[in-house]
């Protein structure tokens, strides 16, 4: 018959007519990223050995430092790390070419600043290495290849520990919701946990331990706050927050 | 609930001639009130129309339509109008003016008479003329002269070429139209349109005529510039289509105007091949909305589906398949009729 | 006495469809064209001088960036380019890992190509079926190097990472699914009739032609002529594979369309084999930290990319960055041979020609 290839064209899309949409409502509803998304470098001061094999690995000159020789013993200490976000390829070059794991990627790709200044991400690290100026520290994404050194001795590990718990904690009470938007999935359940975290000192450093030891755990005991709370304040008529 | 429109109708009359007035001004009076709610009308059906096409293609194509304004983005055509509303007229220097400006108001009244000889129920008849039928299809013709106009005024060559070929192609596919349409004529035996939905009392037309009903619906696809047949709109991806030179409101008439015709024609089809008003348990008023939504679906399920023809295509396929195919049907039913006529039915 | 005369008019650069800033000034004869012509260059972005100021292993990300359709293909030619000119051995599982790749990055272009192609013809919702199934694509592609559609995966040696866990049962519940794509698509767009209409008969090139323009890939078998680098010069372990070359018979839209969706069935045969004789091993082989080829030496190495042969020529002096590369880009020369095959042919054709071509303009400016 002449016109069958016109009919069933019309079959197949009847059909797609009352299927389920396969798009998401963003930014309500976050993607779904794999392990291995590229989203935002970071750096983690505490693994450079300032060996300078980033900057030369980088095709756009994107990464740069100031380091000064340790008085102490043969290394050299980093003084500042500046990663200028508006050249970077994320090619990745530089994170598979550093020997420690320093840098990785992170799963924030809502990268836009009002200014070109602020696409600079600068990390100045004080003498005594306590916290960091622009960006929270985050326990880093286990890359699957990356070549890591062997693990350090116990009490040397748990000292870094405490330090890590530290920073978190400082991180947590400045911006708070900057902080746990790794953990959580959507902006308002940041913020309805950042509240929760900010009201209650023992919840905030218990939170933040979990953050450094069991991400896992970390995110499911967010999320069992976050559901208790909107559960809470339904009960007492307030407003839900369903994502359309 | 079935006869409240004419309810209010006869209640209207009865209270102006109670007033003191004679009966024939109170019967342009009615009229007057009959003209306001077409085009209130008018303006619903595609305040709706928009929506529901932009929510059908999202299905189609897996996706939600606009669902941020209003429940299910049912706002959404408000914002649009909105926008089109505060937006700059330009009207370039060198164009016809009176041609230019005046394009898309002929557009728009044209439209809008159409549906003064719609049944849009029993007894609901604006002007209920003997010759409906006739009258529909010529004042449909109407709008080529519109977009000429449309093409003309902009003083743009590919606004003149868009308009050309959308002129050649309203026109090719008016006489299919017509003759669609006779098959049905003949067998309800008046041309007055509440006739034609009462013929439809014991079966549809469309259990009788099949053949028409396909050829009309291609037909009015094109005569629509929709669907298979926007040639002349999507020109815009090659070079320009009619519209090019209009923007804000006057380009927000167009297509008011042309989602008008869309309604317009859907309800003539309703009327000629499903029955009109006829239906069991809801008011007659209801079917009529319901059937030609069916119809505009169907309408939108075929534009979202196929690609465009091309302009040679579109003409050979006109003249030279469905001119004859309608010939064919309208013979066929003649003889039918004769045939059934001798027997007795 | 009335006179007619010819027209230009101006498709681009700034155009609704989807093939980049491609400007073609076509010369019109009421509704014929009589002549085309092809300006280039409204994409370029100087790849090659910038491959001059770039380390060997530097320029694996800008690569990705030429045929950004299907970007996992121009990258393996430069790797396997500069592989050749160190004599390096890539590990078997790297070979087969690139293979798998490089024929996923294949099937995403046609995908892109056929879902164009009915866009550009008016049915919008092609167009929008094709890319959900490109989206499976691109989480595979996410899944092994962290980028959808920019993935500078390989590397000078072999691969940068090795697959993930989830990455063979996320391949072959795709393979799983792929017929029944492959039906949507024959029900939706190559069997309708208002499209075979408008394809079939246009746009005519015959094999001499073709030959002569230098036009290679799907374009070239759809003529007829048997030619494919994967068999006929066969680069990496694509000897291993056993798989058949789609051809066309008569060079018009139609046979374009319709090798490339035989050749998307083929690769995923390519993939099912390599899936198969996977082995475990090195990702990477040992390369030297900087590379510095021998002064003087020169390569030219090509594959097969979706759009034809893709050739890297890169001339090497003896320090750490490259003293010349090019880069033949086959869209660049497959589009040369618009004018001719749009001569005659009514406008509405010249869209469909462009779009049967399959040029992606980041390729053929550079």
């Amino acid at each position: 018959m002449k016109g069958k290839g016109l009919l069933e064209g019309l079959w197949i899309t009847l059909r797609h007519l009352f299927e389920r949409e396969i798009t998401i409502q963003y930014p309500e509803q976050m993607p779904y990223l794999q392990e291995r998304f590229r989203g935002c470098l970071q750096f983690d001061y505490k693994k450079c050995i300032v060996c300078g094999l980033c900057t030369k690995a980088c095709p756009n000159n994107v990464l740069s430092y100031e380091s000064e020789p340790d008085p102490n013993s043969k290394k050299k200490l980093l003084i500042s790390y500046t990663i200028d976000l508006q050249y970077c390829m994320f090619c990745n070059l530089c994170v598979e070419a550093c020997p420690t794991g320093t840098l990785y990627f992170n799963h924030n790709f809502e990268l836009s600043e009002y200014q070109r200044d602020d696409i600079k991400i600068v990390y100045e690290i004080p003498r005594s290495a306590q916290a960091v100026i622009s960006e929270p520290v985050d326990s880093p994404i286990e890359m699957v290849d990356s070549d890591s050194e062997p693990a350090p001795q116990p009490d040397e590990e748990e000292a870094k520990k405490q330090k890590q718990i530290n920073a978190m904690i400082t991180a947590l009470q400045k911006n708070p919701v900057k902080a746990v938007s790794k953990l959580v999935e959507s902006e308002d359940q940041a913020r309805i946990l950042a509240d929760i975290l900010q009201a209650d000192e023992k919840k905030l450093i218990r939170m933040a331990t979990m953050m450094i030891e069991d991400r896992e755990k970390a995110g499911k005991v967010a999320l069992a706050f976050v559901n208790k709370e909107l559960k809470d304040r339904q009960q007492e008529g307030g407003a839900g927050n369903e994502p359309e | 609930m079935e006869n409240w429109f004419v309810n209010i109708a006869y209640a209207l009359t009865n209270w102006l001639t109670g007033l003191g007035l004679s009966a024939g001004l109170a019967d342009f009076i009615l009229l007057v009130v009959q003209w306001v709610c077409i085009i209130i009308i008018v303006t619903l059906n595609v305040i709706v129309l928009i929506w529901l096409e932009r929510k059908v293609s999202g299905f189609i194509q897996q996706r939600l339509g606009p669902n941020r304004l209003g429940p299910f983005g049912m706002f959404q055509t408000i914002a649009d109008a909105i926008k089109l509303l505060t937006k700059e007229d330009i009207i370039p220097s060198a164009t016809d003016k009176l041609i230019f400006r005046t394009a898309p108001m002929f557009f728009i009244i044209i439209s809008v008479m159409l549906y003064v000889v719609l049944p849009m129920g029993e007894n609901m008849v604006i002007a209920d003329l003997n010759a409906g039928v006739f009258y529909f299809i010529s004042v449909g013709s109407l709008t080529t002269i519109c977009l000429l106009m449309a093409g003309w005024g902009s003083n743009n060559k590919w606004s003149l070429l868009g308009a050309m070929r959308s002129v050649a192609q309203m026109i090719s596919y008016e006489i299919p139209l017509a003759f669609s349409l006779l098959g049905v004529i003949m067998i309800a035996g008046s041309m007055r349109l509440s006739d034609i939905a009462a013929a439809q009392s014991n079966v549809w037309f469309i259990v009788l005529q099949p053949v028409a009903f396909i050829t009309y619906f291609i037909a009015a696809t094109a005569e629509l510039n929709r669907g298979p047949f926007d040639m002349p709109e999507a020109e815009q991806e090659l070079t320009a289509g009619a519209y090019t030179e209009y923007t804000g409101m006057r380009w927000a008439l167009f297509f008011l105007a042309e989602y008008t015709n869309l309604v317009a024609v859907s309800a003539l089809m309703s009327t000629m091949f499903l029955g009109g008003w006829q239906g069991p348990f809801l008011p007659s008023w209801l079917w009529i909305i319901i059937k030609t939504y069916l119809v505009m679906i169907v309408f939108m399920w075929l534009k979202w589906t196929f690609p465009r023809i091309r302009m040679d295509h579109l003409m050979s396929f006109s003249w030279k398949v469905l001119i004859p195919v309608t010939l064919a049907n309208i013979l066929v039913t003649g003889i039918a009729l004769q045939v059934f006529k001798g027997m007795g039915w | 006495m009335l006179q007619t005369e010819q027209y230009t008019i101006n498709i681009g650069p700034q155009h609704p469809s989807t093939h980049g800033g491609l400007h073609v000034e076509a010369v019109m004869d009421g509704e014929h064209i009589v002549d085309s012509i092809v300006h280039l260059g409204y994409v370029h972005r100087s790849v090659e001088k910038i491959a001059e100021s770039r380390t060997y292993p530097q320029f694996v990300p800008y690569t990705s960036r030429l045929d950004y359709l299907a970007s996992h293909l121009p990258t393996l030619g430069y790797c396997q380019t500069v592989e050749k000119m160190l004599g390096v051995t890539v590990p078997e599982r790297a070979e087969y890992i690139r293979v798998i790749m490089a024929e996923f990055s294949r099937i995403a272009s046609h995908l892109l190509f056929v879902g164009s192609l009915a866009i550009d013809l008016g049915a919008t919702t092609g167009l929008i079926y094709c890319f959900r199934d490109r989206e499976r694509i691109m989480d595979l592609f996410e899944m092994t190097s962290g980028q959808r559609l920019i993935a500078s995966y390989m590397r000078i040696g072999g691969i940068s990472h090795d697959i993930p866990d989830t990455f063979i049962p996320a391949v072959r519940s795709y393979i799983a699914d792929f017929p029944k794509m492959i039906e949507e698509y024959e029900g939706l767009i190559v069997g309708n009739e208002i499209l075979q209409a408008r394809l079939k008969g246009i746009g005519v090139l015959n094999a001499e032609e073709a030959i002569e323009y230098g036009v290679t890939g799907p374009n070239l078998r759809a003529c007829g002529v048997e030619y494919d680098i994967r068999k006929a010069d066969p680069y990496g372990i694509y000897d291993r594979f056993e798989f058949d070359l789609p051809l066309g018979s008569k060079g018009d839209s139609w046979d374009r369309l319709l090798v490339r969706i035989e050749e998307m069935v083929q690769s995923v045969r390519i993939i099912e084999q390599a899936l198969e004789a996977l082995p475990e091993g090195d990702i990477k082989a040992k390369v030297p930290r900087i590379i510095k080829p021998d002064k003087g030496s020169e390569v030219y190495h090509r594959i097969e990319s979706s759009k034809g042969e893709l050739g890297y020529y890169i001339v090497a002096d003896g320090g750490e960055k490259p003293y010349r590369l090019h880069v033949r880009a086959p869209s660049f020369v497959n589009l040369m041979v618009l004018p001719v095959i749009s001569r005659g042919e009514k406008l509405q054709d010249i869209i469909a020609n462009i779009a049967t071509l399959d040029p992606v303009l980041g390729e053929s400016d550079r």
